[in-house]
């Protein structure tokens, strides 16, 4: 099993590499819709000796909300915000993938640094690929002119931490899992809704267009 | 009498969301904050109620142990029980002026009320969880919470400020869940299951078996993610846009208890870090360096104010930073801290009050505008200058007593760099916000007729005044135990004595 | 000399037209037209070489060198590339090296005859080109280098033996993560969409085929025939890295990759009918994903 685990690192880190790289707003939310997915079946996997209903109740649910819910969402406030297509970054493209290069390096560097305490049970990509999607998602928050491509950005970096949950805490309480979905799902929602705000009275969501607020 | 407590648990974390919902379904806007307030003083009653369980028994837990008051979580409730009912009642004294001139529309209303209660159940979580998963997803709530708060006047730089708010707090806060997460990954090793060492007592019990690595990386990424929601610098940069654009009520309860619900969650995990073998010092060093970073930083960007309110944010931003610092220098320092919790969230509370009222009769936040306060509108005048004296540490007031402590302990323990950049950043507040305060009392200029202000208006002056005075002159023996109590969950000493302190200062 | 090697340099010689007769045939097919025959481009070769070659007076030698040297650049590096589970004519430690520099060669000498024309637009050409295997070339070097150091061999032949015998969890990381790597590279070096179309008629827009504008008759020949070599070596390449397992049974491995060899020009045929052609500045990102590809194959041996 941790075989395929790591080869669903491998995808992740994947992702993270391309979704810096796409020009496209709605392919960015559906790269990290798909991280979300990836996420959910790395759930599955990763309990998959002792695969409890309440385990795969949860993985379903937050690839339901991941997946689904997350892109309609960010969808519907592109739609009624009409935002341009392109993504209009402010580090440009090669850059950016020379940046995640360099990301995966320290990622790489910190897993070996930060071994752990069980010895990882054969997954020696785990940590790393967690690291390296939060990373990403922090590279594309500050990297991004978009207000959408900001909450990306967060989607992406949520994903790390969720994803380096699974694999170095396992089982939390459903009850703290189920209130981390809610808190992130009802995030992006106030997100979408600001962003919707921010369309109405600026006439865009380009958020370095927000700087009347200094020093 | 087990019952009896989780009745009161859940009343605690329900009342408030209840009473916002019940007054957001009412017709007339009035009727709505009055509701509200009735909500607040019943949910204080709770708390007091709550704290008085505590004092009895020391620590109360409910819901198999999820929900725990200790001293250091009743201290804080408390606290906050006090600043949010003065800080509602403000809200009809603010918000009745707006209707007064044909604003605050009742859809506004409805959207304050239900938000406010919701902010105040989720602080509530903060403080009563004792599940550090929990904790975490009430900080986030209030976050979101509070994201529409600050743009209830829509407007482009309230817009501004909710998006950098929601943006830079989540990701902050979500720095903060990845050291929760890893804190629980430290405790692999040892006979707790993940499911344990989410529990805040657990951690604290099997603290001495936690692997130390982990842990000092998981109170790393817990220091910046709640010191972000905190404003501790250099993560601060949301909180003056935020404090500045929301409605003044808001911009009281951010700057008195949301931020302090925010550092509470650092100083719940500093005594866990300060039992695992090999990370002595390395939490209280960490929230040293944040704290003299965020004075000192603080002091700067006061110095070039123009805006009062974003004046007050920065002196949000200074005091956040003394209380790290106290909370670092530990011992003497923690009580100090913890008192210098209630003395800021009352000062602030006060004068955001007051910018609020004068903002609103100036049209205008920015200080060159607002000349001649003293005549404009003595009560609040008197307020604001009385308030930002207590602010920079003015001699009878309650903040000079805990500022003078926090200087002991750090001489005490040996940190003279602490000792002197904290006075160095103190002299310079000292010096600009006097710069800035005299002329906003008593600067000639063009005048405009004040109002008269109300019996409620001088209650919610003289008030939050007596507090600062009288604390600053006499510390009740109950409250000084309350205090010593909650240090010594934090670490400090358990039965530290304030008269020495005291004697030592005069 | 192993006959079984000789046969699949053969093999190679002869099926290598047939790759650019199944692409055009799958494109016509998505365009609704019956398209040309199958075997045009044997055809079109064989019609090329019967023909005189026209020679501009201000070329030289270098211009005739050029479809020369590229044509056996190719031939050379076929002999290199193991096929279907069985080694390479030639194979010795180091032979990636070889391999990567011997396409080097052969663009080397195409974009020198393409100058040496003194056109403006086979400079343009030229110049395009080189930019594109700056980016090209990493991207191989680091995919190759990573799935040697995957299997600790230096050669081609080495290399893929080794890697049919390992775990297939095991080995997939690397190998796929290669593998897209060298299919981006393949699409570049062949000229294809997206980085090139070889249909287009717009001198402007062209890469490739605006550097062979004025070559004629049996070096145009040549040139033809060297690009489908080019492109069966690069294909055998894919195939190895993508399916590295062997069933062991010799004539079936054969057929298996001579099989995935058509389905590879069939999938370029895919993409050529349904994208379009990347903007000449979007190509370079293209490439840059490749070596990042590249890159994270081999950080994540680094480890």
């Amino acid at each position: 099993m941790a075989a395929w685990i790591e080869i669903l690192m491998i995808l992740l880190i994947l992702l993270d590499m391309v979704l810096p790289g796409l020009s496209r707003l709605s392919a960015c939310v559906r790269a990290a819709a798909l991280q979300g997915v990836l996420l959910g079946v790395l759930t599955l996997l990763a309990n998959f000796d002792a695969l409890t209903p309440r385990v795969a109740v949860l993985a379903g649910l937050s690839m339901a909300v991941k997946g689904f819910l997350f892109p309609v969402l960010l969808e519907r406030a592109m739609k009624g915000a009409g935002v341009r297509k392109e993504v209009e970054p402010f580090v440009g493209y090669v850059t950016s993938i020379a940046a995640c290069v360099a990301m995966l390096a320290v990622s790489l560097l910190l897993g070996q640094r930060l071994p752990l305490p069980d010895g990882g049970q054969g997954m020696p990509l785990a940590v790393p690929a967690a690291i390296m999607t939060m990373l990403t998602g922090l590279f594309i928050v500050v990297s991004r002119r978009k207000a959408v491509s900001q909450v990306v950005g967060y989607l992406t970096f949520e994903n790390g931490i969720y994803a380096f949950g699974v694999v170095a805490v396992g089982e939390v309480n459903a009850l703290v899992e189920l209130g981390v979905l809610l808190d992130i799902f009802v995030a992006v929602f106030v997100m979408g809704i600001a962003i919707y705000q921010i369309n109405r009275e600026f006439d865009h969501i380009d958020a370095d267009h927000l700087s009347m607020l200094r020093g | 009498m087990k019952m009896e407590i989780e009745v009161l648990f859940w009343t605690l974390l329900l009342l408030p969301a209840a009473g916002g919902a019940v007054s957001a379904s009412l017709g007339n806007r009035r009727l709505m904050l009055g509701v509200l307030i009735a909500s607040v003083a019943a949910w204080s009653a709770a708390v007091a109620a709550a704290c008085a369980r505590v004092g009895e028994l020391g620590s109360v837990e409910a819901a198999s142990s999820w929900l725990r008051l200790d001293a250091l979580s009743a201290w804080h409730l408390a606290v906050m029980a006090l600043i949010c009912l003065l800080s509602t009642c403000y809200a009809r004294v603010y918000f009745g002026e707006e209707m007064d001139r044909g604003g605050f529309p009742a859809r506004q209303a409805r959207q304050f009320c239900l938000l406010w209660g919701g902010t105040l159940s989720a602080m509530t979580l903060v403080l009563v969880s004792n599940n550090l998963g929990i904790m975490w997803v009430g900080v986030e709530s209030t976050t979101l919470l509070t994201a529409f708060l600050i743009c209830l006047h829509l407007s482009k730089p309230s817009i501004e400020a909710t998006w950098k708010y929601i943006l830079i707090c989540s990701v902050g806060v979500g720095f903060a869940f990845m050291g929760t997460l890893l804190m629980a990954v430290s405790a692999k090793g040892t006979a707790l299951s993940p499911e344990e060492a989410l529990l805040w007592t657990r951690l604290w019990e099997g603290a001495a078996k936690l692997d130390p690595v982990w842990a000092k990386a998981g109170f790393i990424f817990l220091a910046v993610g709640y010191g972000t929601k905190a404003g501790l610098a250099p993560m601060h940069n949301w909180l003056p846009d935020a404090h500045s654009q929301a409605p003044a009520p808001v911009s009281a309860i951010f700057s008195g208890f949301m931020l302090n619900a925010a550092l509470y969650c650092v100083m719940r995990h500093v005594p866990v870090l300060e039992a695992v073998p090999g990370c002595e010092g390395f939490a209280t060093g960490l929230l040293r360096g944040f704290g003299i970073l965020s004075i000192l930083v603080a002091a700067v960007f006061i110095v070039f104010q123009h805006d009062l309110k974003r004046l007050l944010a920065y002196h949000s931003v200074e005091h956040m930073g003394i209380i790290a610092l106290g909370l670092g220098l530990g011992g003497l320092g923690t009580f100090a801290a913890l008192f210098h919790t209630v003395n800021h969230s009352v000062c602030k509370t006060l004068s955001f009050f007051a910018a609020g009222r004068l903002g609103q009769m100036y049209g205008t936040h920015d200080m060159a505008g607002m000349r001649g306060a003293m005549k404009v509108s003595p009560l609040w005048g008197a307020g604001i200058f009385g308030s930002i004296l207590a602010l920079i540490g003015v001699a009878p007031f309650a903040l000079f007593m805990s500022e003078f402590l926090l200087l002991k302990a750090a001489i005490d323990s040996g940190s003279a760099v602490s000792a002197v950049l904290f006075l160095a950043g103190g002299a310079v507040v000292f010096m600009a916000a006097l710069g800035h305060a005299i002329p906003l009392a008593w600067g000639g200029g063009e005048q405009r007729a004040g109002r008269r202000a109300g019996v409620l208006e001088a209650v919610l002056v003289v008030l939050p005044m007596a507090i600062l005075l009288g604390l600053g002159i006499w510390m009740p023996d109950m409250l000084e135990a309350a205090i010593s109590q909650a240090a010594g969950v934090v670490g400090g000493v358990r039965a530290f004595g304030l008269a020495g302190a005291q004697g030592g200062a005069r | 000399m192993n006959p079984d090697a000789i046969a699949n340099v053969a093999m190679g010689l002869a099926l290598a037209p047939l790759l650019f007769g199944v692409i055009n045939r799958v494109k016509a097919v998505f365009a609704g037209r019956r398209g040309q025959p199958l075997l045009q481009p044997y055809f079109d070769v064989v019609k090329l070489l019967g023909k005189g070659a026209v020679y501009s007076r201000t070329t030289t030698w270098v211009f005739r060198a050029g479809p020369v040297v590229g044509l056996a650049s190719a031939l050379a590096a076929l002999c290199v590339v193991p096929f279907g589970g069985e080694r390479a004519l030639i194979g010795f430690e180091g032979d990636l090296l070889l391999f990567a520099g011997l396409f080097g060669l052969m663009r080397f000498f195409t974009v020198c005859a393409a100058l040496d024309t003194g056109s403006a637009f086979e400079g343009m050409g030229a110049s395009r080109e080189v930019q594109f295997s700056a980016l090209a070339e990493p991207a191989l070097l680091l995919g190759l280098a990573a799935a040697a150091r995957r299997t600790g061999c230096m050669s081609l032949s080495g290399l893929f033996e080794e890697a049919s015998g390992m775990d297939p969890a095991a080995a997939l990381p690397v190998f796929s993560l290669a593998a897209m790597a060298v299919f981006i590279v393949f699409l570049c070096e062949n000229a294809r969409i997206p980085v090139d179309d070889p249909n287009t008629h717009l001198e402007l827009t062209m890469i490739h085929e605006v550097m062979v504008l004025d070559h004629s008759g049996p070096d145009f020949a040549f040139i033809t025939y060297g690009a489908a070599v080019k492109m069966w070596v690069l294909g055998a390449l894919f195939a190895g890295l993508a399916v590295p397992f062997r069933t062991g049974i010799h004539w079936l491995d054969a057929a298996l990759a001579v099989a995935f060899m058509f389905a590879v020009a069939a999938a370029t045929g895919v993409v050529e009918s349904t994208m379009a052609r990347l903007r000449l500045l979007r190509v370079p990102h293209l490439l840059a994903g490749a070596c990042a590809l590249s890159a994270v194959a081999y950080v994540l041996l680094l480890r």
